[in-house]
């Protein structure tokens, strides 16, 4: 879970005297959207997005002389005239959770990985995170199929799943239980199993005293006024 | 009607996949034979066994490595390949030489009688074994490589994949993912919910394949209405932009209510529909050049009863 094993490294950086015409030529070409700004010993400095980019640029809209003259301007311009320097950071052991808090709260689309000496040693991205999850719950993994069983309310129903699939040699790589959200629902059991042997998974999950739940789409419950 | 001829051969018998209630066992074969021997369909039904399929053919899509793996795993006494879902045994390459072989004699047999409804009795099934890889019971793309035949040997390059088996047919879509003569649609349980993991309809081929793939993933539940929408408003309008010249019709039958390798929720009625529509597309858009190769369907009452439906649509005289 820790971003060290999920960060893209080795980070690409920039120099803060690098002209914003080069740092768009270089976003485009490497299809990045953002950029660590660093000084001469590696320390983070800023950061450049795709969008502060953008909004450097002149709107297309203008006449054809102001565009051009902007266009002069920018090529003069360091990129440290647009970067952000206020910026958010994880280390290598902030965990996936630590990312996904930053992430979603100061909705940035990506975090510079800082080590103790504020060394930039790579970034997180939301799509990093993205591959992440994917990777963690199995979702598009070939070969497997996702099941919902019905949780029947009685005790332990973790270990009684468990402990039937092993006992009749069903492969499964995940099994999450998902509390109720709602005081008239029940909880729900997700089970990752790799076999295309459903026949077998449901039979033994029916021994275990477990239903297999036709996955629905639940109406939202209506909100009070 | 039609006649009928139906490739049924006793080396697939043989592909023993140890009791132990393995769904993919040879009574699923002699459940469809069973049926038909006291269906009205009898009468005009011919019986014919198959033929190995030579070793140069199995290669248009699978590795030379896999196909010695596979058949010194059967010779050397194992008893899976690549995963324990994938049970074989001693016969069971032999039998496999012979599922494959059956939809090569069926191509001949079309090209020679145009408009010969034929059903191959292929076992084991084939549509999610991939190039270097035995997965879901399947060692052999039975399908794959009969497209490839009918483009290699008759010259039908424009060939069309409908794969209505419950599950993706993740084995038949990489064999010709990036390959714009051969056009591959499946219709199956959404991917999230459903094995092998495969299918997303966001998939529409590769490079210049791109457009010669179409998935339609129905959610669990799905039933009979949800394939005739999708045929109206998918299926149907992808056969007339492709036009094929040949057409091979992936058959499983666990889509069907009664049988829990699947969430949907199909009828038997429904296969006489594909049957039908499978007629007709044939006389539409190939002079009648249809192939039908069994794929999934476990549940043995409802796959024989599956299999007589989907015959009957199939020999309709004027469908």
């Amino acid at each position: 879970m820790f971003i060290a094993r999920y960060m893209t490294t080795p980070p690409f950086t920039i120099a803060p005297e690098m002209t914003i015409p080069a740092a768009r030529e270089l976003l485009q070409s490497r299809h990045f959207r953002h950029l660590p700004v660093v000084d001469e010993g590696g320390k983070l400095i800023g950061m450049l997005t795709d969008r502060d980019l953008r909004s450097a640029y002149p709107s297309s809209v203008l006449s054809g002389e102001v565009i051009k003259s902007c266009l002069a301007e920018l090529d003069k311009t360091p990129v440290s005239a647009i970067m952000s320097r206020a910026f958010f950071t994880v280390t290598p052991d902030s965990t996936l959770d630590d990312a996904l808090i930053l992430l979603d709260r100061e909705r940035v689309g990506a975090l510079p990985v800082l080590d103790e000496a504020g060394t930039v040693v790579g970034i997180f991205s939301i799509r990093d995170l993205i591959k992440a999850y994917r990777s963690l719950f199995g979702l598009g993994e070939r070969g497997s199929a996702m099941i919902v069983v019905a949780d029947d309310g009685n005790p332990k129903p973790l270990t009684r799943i468990s402990r039937v699939l092993e006992e009749h040699q069903i492969r499964f790589t995940r099994l999450i239980r998902k509390e109720k959200e709602n005081p008239q629902d029940n909880a729900t059991i997700y089970l990752r199993v790799n076999t295309y042997n459903l026949s077998a998974v449901r039979s033994a999950l029916h021994e275990a005293g477990f239903q297999v739940a036709i996955p629905t789409i639940i109406p939202p419950t209506e909100q009070p006024a | 009607m039609l006649p009928l001829t139906l490739i049924h051969d006793p080396h697939c018998l043989r592909h023993d996949t140890g009791g132990n209630d393995h769904p993919e066992a040879p009574s699923r074969l002699a459940a469809i034979t069973g049926r038909l021997q006291k269906s009205p369909l009898a009468a005009q039904t011919t019986t014919a066994p198959s033929r190995p399929a030579e070793r140069h053919w199995l290669t248009t899509v699978h590795s030379e490595e896999y196909l010695l793996r596979f058949e010194e795993s059967c010779l050397a006494g194992k008893s899976s390949l690549d995963h324990p879902d994938n049970q074989l045994c001693y016969d069971s390459y032999e039998a496999a030489l012979h599922a494959a072989g059956m939809g090569l004699l069926a191509i001949d047999c079309i090209e020679k009688n145009p408009g010969r409804r034929l059903f191959c009795c292929t076992r084991p099934p084939g549509h999610h074994a991939e190039r270097s890889l035995a997965l879901g019971f399947c060692f052999l793309n039975n399908a794959a490589i009969a497209a490839r035949y009918w483009q290699e040997a008759h010259g039908r390059r424009k060939v069309m994949l409908i794969d209505w088996d419950a599950h993706h047919g993740n084995g038949i879509q990489a064999a010709f993912e990036e390959d714009p003569e051969v056009f591959y649609l499946s219709i199956h349980e959404h991917p999230t919910w459903s094995f092998p993991g495969t299918g997303w309809k966001e998939e529409t081929g590769l490079g210049p394949g791109k457009g010669a793939t179409c998935n339609i993933p129905l959610p669990p539940g799905s039933d009979d209405p949800a394939v005739m929408k999708a045929i109206a408003e998918q299926v149907e309008p992808a056969l007339n932009r492709f036009g094929p010249e040949a057409l091979v019709i992936c058959a499983g039958f666990d889509g069907h209510a009664a049988d829990d390798m699947s969430g949907l929720r199909y009828s038997s009625e429904l296969y006489r529909h594909l049957g039908e529509c499978a007629a007709r597309w044939a006389a539409r858009y190939c002079d009648g050049r249809v192939l039908t190769l069994l794929e999934g369907g476990y549940h043995l009452e409802s796959l024989a009863a599956g299999v007589e439906e989907y015959l009957t649509g199939l020999a309709t005289l004027d469908p």
